[in-house]
């Protein structure tokens, strides 16, 4: 189906994109641009309107939902099964070749399109190895992504492979923002009247970028150019060559775009804008961490090395200058060669789970320092009998956001808090991204376009009696599905009378608050469990409205003994509850206490020691925990330590957390 | 079985902003859909059903499988394009607009459609089989507890809804079909937020709650009664407020091409956005579009003050940049107050 898609010369503002994706389309070898900014601000629109201005080239589009045989290419069962060829039914690699890939949402690709995507970026060319097809051929293309980063980050491998990265923003400008408006509703009430309005700018635009690709081959680079470049790069802390190269070319193209042969300085600090920032040394918003879990990095090993296989001698020396550059800066294990960012995140495993920070910081800059007023009142009321004389503050503590991530202890924290990305999923949920052969098992999730191709190559050898195809056991595929998930929590709070008296308790809801806002953004699922008394309440159970538990915690009543095992206890049911339900979930227990417990005396066991042979059932069963241990005084008993010897956790302790300022009082307005 | 004859949309009691949203909605489909919050039991799917039911048939191409429009050639499906330019008459059939459910459960291939298994079994060849999207096309598509749809599937619902389109990459198909419906999702606060990401892509959002009135809820229960007793007999009774509504609404579907705006009405829209700190810019835009769908169902062909106030209400609480834990911040009486 053929749509209308708004002409590019027609969206107003967003110069910035605008100027990014025109150096493309005039010099492919600026290699891609991945446009990044908040929701509504014309980056697909822009995308899909490139197709116009070029001289025949299409937008391909990458589909988040694509799955691998439309992706990479499979053998046409419908040819096999009829015919008996074996044939290539192309995908949208071989699609994109000459043409623009646009992945809109890029940031929520699937693994294996994403490594997909990487391996033909990184060597031109696409290899289809499977189902008795084995051919290759070429797949040169733009790339183009897209993303929110609100919605998640993105792999660094992936975000280097981008020669450019643009912010989008929206326009603060009142008679831009009506001209966008007058336009769009110009375009919707009639499309076609409106693309014959924009005719004339679409082909002087479309003009430019052909006389500026007839340009391109005069326009040369010199030693200057070359040295200004690398010395941008380095004062950037890029690490490898590819940020100067995408400078040196998107230099190239604007000036090829402004008619002169010779890049000129503007033209270089221009590009450097768009070449450097995401490869400067903290990279920038965008960045994910390297995917967790085994079963990831091994396909990133798999997928590196298939690269390396694939790759050709004949292929450009741009590439050669990349691995070189690459090679000589890193060492040769894995996955990491090829790429300087994901080896430096690599360095620190720790740096893994819960990724750089800024985004988070810079939003919550915008939201006038993250301040959230609800958090005050409850911290008043738990205040309320508390000196005032510390690092506390009545009324407007609260607690920087982005400093949970930049924190070694938060890092300890959140690295428990599950995996907070795809997963195989086990049961019939998830997207269907791939198959594998169906082996003994019984199957309930037949992949039945991978079964068909299969069974194609046999048919001619097989009765069929009176259907179109015979198929055999051995042809089964199952459906292998991802699933996003974000982590899952539970609390198990200490709400006891010891808790309530001093003011701990309020250090505690706000350190745990802080903790539910880190969650609140990556959508973690979150429950709550408090003790007091003589028992443990499930107050929340495992919900995704952290607003809820939110709730719960400011009205946490506290007060009476510490019946710590009882909490435990109930955290452990909980949880084997949910894995039972969800096998594929990975709860991580957060116990906020001190380590005391006390309450009745069993016959000859101690109210500690009954809490100790809870902790090690959890640490037996492998149960992700950690203990925010919240014991303060000269003399400390370190309960939280024995604890954890059973629980195999991690201990943090309100120092740590005070220390690295997360625990730190901003004195509000009131 | 006959199905027994639907609640009428204007025996439905209170509940004002969700019937004008979804009335709009019917106006003017370029609206991107109504999300509706709020608990149980607030005749949230009563209303959609009773909207679909009141609306006049209309023609549609006979066989199509989604439904084409055959006075909209810009938007017809591959194969009633294809029929069309060898030179085949289209046949038409009047049908009426249908209420289209998706379930929590659905999968994402029943959802965006998927190769048809018997059809490659018997033939060795490939087709296209057709998912729920197929089935919304120019239909209302129902999502009850949009908020428990696996986040792959929300993905996949609103790029369709954006767009009008359905591209299928996937399982051996290569497809792509027209999908413009009217989303309809509903969703209860407490069991988890949307993505903000994707709880934008709505055009119009309402929060619906349970009638506290009790003059209110005992209308509520009479009407109810009244009409399990006697279907039939309640139709006939509100047939005549029926007509008027359907009248209303196509003639407010007539007159919204000749819906005008002045430069004035437009900076009013952009200020209040940039004063709001809204997102982008698909809020300006809704507002515009809702306020001049809202003018055409005042019977107006000028869009004023009013109609932008009550846009206001209907596009931007949702779309407030959230400061996590606090309640959504629309402030209501600044939007009043740039208004003066």
């Amino acid at each position: 189906m053929k749509r209308v898609v708004f002409p590019f010369a027609a969206v107003p503002g967003q110069e910035k994109a605008k100027n990014a994706l025109l150096w493309n389309l005039v010099n492919p070898k600026v290699g891609g641009v991945l446009l990044s900014g908040e929701k509504g601000t014309a980056k697909s629109t822009l995308a899909r309107g490139l197709a116009v201005i070029t001289d025949g080239q299409k937008v391909v589009e990458l589909p988040l939902n694509v799955t691998e045989d439309r992706l990479v290419g499979a053998v046409d069962f419908s040819r096999a099964l009829l015919d008996g060829q074996s044939v290539l039914e192309p995908g949208i690699l071989m699609e994109a070749d000459g043409n623009i890939l646009y992945a809109d949402e890029v940031n929520l690709l699937s693994d294996f399109a994403v490594n997909a995507l990487l391996e033909a970026a990184a060597s031109g060319r696409n290899v289809v190895e499977r189902e008795g097809i084995s051919c290759a051929h070429d797949s040169r293309f733009v790339l183009i992504g897209s993303m929110n980063p609100e919605e998640g980050k993105l792999r660094p491998q992936l975000l280097d492979r981008f020669g450019l990265y643009v912010e989008v923003e929206g326009e603060k400008d009142v008679s831009m923002r009506v001209e966008i408006m007058r336009r769009r509703l110009q375009f919707e009430q009639d499309p076609q009247g409106f693309l014959r309005r924009w005719e004339g700018e679409t082909l002087r635009l479309k003009k430019k970028v052909l006389k500026a690709r007839e340009l391109l081959p005069e326009v040369s680079v010199t030693e200057n150019v070359r040295n200004l470049a690398a010395s941008l790069a380095a004062d950037a802390g890029c690490c490898g060559h590819r940020g100067e190269i995408a400078v040196v070319e998107a230099a190239r193209a604007a000036a090829a775009l402004g008619g002169r042969k010779l890049p000129n300085t503007e033209d270089i600090r221009e590009a450097a804008k768009y070449a450097l920032a995401h490869r400067a040394g903290g990279c920038p918003s965008v960045v994910s961490p390297v995917s967790p879990g085994n079963d990831d990095s091994e396909k990133d090993g798999e997928q590196e090395e298939n690269a390396g296989k694939s790759r050709s001698p004949e292929d450009g020396a741009k590439e050669q200058d990349q691995e070189l550059s690459s090679e000589s800066g890193q060492g040769e294990n894995g996955a990491d060669t090829q790429n300087p960012a994901a080896s430096e995140t690599g360095k620190n495993p720790e740096d893994g789970r819960n990724g750089p920070g800024q985004e988070e910081e810079s939003k919550a800059q915008r939201n006038g320092s993250g301040k959230a007023s609800g958090w005050n009142d409850s911290a008043d009321r738990a205040g309320e009998a508390m000196d005032d004389d510390g690092d506390l503050q009545e009324g407007g503590e609260t607690f920087l956001i982005p400093r949970w991530q930049e924190a070694a202890a938060v890092r300890k924290i959140c690295q428990g808090s599950g995996r907070r990305n795809l997963i195989r999923s086990k049961d019939r949920q998830g997207r269907y991204v791939r198959y594998r052969p169906a082996g003994e098992e019984k199957i309930s999730d037949l992949a039945f376009d991978a079964t068909l191709r299969a069974a194609a190559p046999f048919q001619n050898v097989r009765d069929k009696r009176d259907c179109a195809v015979a198929i055999r056991r051995g042809d089964m595929r199952i459906k292998i599905r991802e699933k996003r998930t974000g982590g899952c929590i539970l609390f198990v709070v200490d709400a006891s009378a010891s808790m309530g008296a001093n003011r701990r308790m309020r250090e505690v809801k706000a350190a745990v608050l802080s903790l539910l806002n880190f969650s609140y953004q990556k959508r973690d699922r979150v429950g709550m469990i408090a003790f007091r008394k003589d028992r443990a309440e499930l107050l929340l159970g495992i919900t995704r409205s952290v607003e809820l538990a939110q709730k719960k915690l400011e009205n946490l009543p506290t007060g009476g003994k510490t019946p710590l095992a009882a909490g435990l206890n109930l955290a452990f049911e909980v949880v084997m509850g949910l894995k039972t339900r969800e096998p594929e979930a990975d709860p991580v227990i957060v116990l906020v206490s001190d380590g005391r417990a006390s309450g009745k005396k069993e016959k000859n066991s101690s109210p500690f020691a009954e809490a100790l042979r809870v902790a090690e059932r959890i640490g037996n069963r492998k149960i992700r925990a950690v203990i925010l241990d919240t014991e303060s005084g000269f003399i400390k008993f370190h309960l939280c330590d024995r604890l954890n010897e059973k629980m195999r956790g991690t201990v943090v302790t309100m120092e740590e957390l005070r220390a690295e300022g997360i625990v730190e009082a901003v004195r509000g307005s009131g | 079985m006959e199905q027994k004859k639907g609640y009428c949309f204007t025996a439905i009691v209170g509940q004002e902003d969700m019937k004008t949203a979804l009335i709009l909605n019917v106006i003017n489909p370029g609206l991107g859909g109504v999300l509706i919050r709020g608990e149980k039991g607030t005749a949230k799917s009563t209303a959609v059903r009773a909207l679909a039911e009141l609306l006049p048939l209309r023609e549609e191409v006979k066989g199509c499988r989604f439904g084409c429009d055959p006075a909209d050639e810009a938007h017809l499906c591959d194969e009633c394009r294809e029929r069309l330019e060898k030179g085949e008459e289209l046949e038409t059939v009047y049908r009426p607009m249908r209420v289209i459910d998706l379930p929590v459960s659905a999968t994402e291939d029943r959802v965006v459609g998927t190769l048809d298994m018997e059809y490659a079994i018997r033939t060795g060849r490939k087709k296209f089989e057709e998912g729920i999207l197929a089935r919304a096309n120019r239909n209302i598509l129902y999502v009850d507890e949009i908020n428990l749809l696996d986040d792959h599937v929300v993905d996949v619902l609103l790029d369709s809804a954006a767009m009008g389109v359905n591209t299928v990459e996937r399982e051996g198909v290569s497809y792509s079909h027209p999908a413009a419906f009217i989303l309809a999702g509903t969703m209860n606060p407490e069991e988890g937020d949307l993505r903000p990401q994707l709880i934008d892509r709505f055009g119009l959002s309402v929060t619906v709650a349970g009638e506290h009135d009790v003059r209110r809820r005992v209308e509520v229960l009479r009407n109810r009664l009244k009409y399990e007793n006697d279907p039939e007999g309640f139709a006939k009774e509100y047939e005549p407020k029926q007509q008027e509504l359907r009248e209303r609404i196509l003639a407010a579907q007539k007159r919204l091409s000749r819906v005008v705006y002045s430069q004035e009405i437009m900076e009013l829209i952009a200020r209040i956005c940039i004063q709001l700190e809204v997102d982008g810019h698909r809020a300006d835009i809704m507002m515009l579009k809702t306020a001049m769908t809202l003018a055409s169902y005042n019977g107006k062909t000028r869009v004023e003050k009013e109609e932008v106030m009550q846009a206001a209400c209907l596009v931007l609480p949702h779309r407030m940049r959230r400061k996590p834990f606090e309640e959504a911040g629309f402030d209501l009486s600044l939007v009043e107050e740039m208004m003066n």
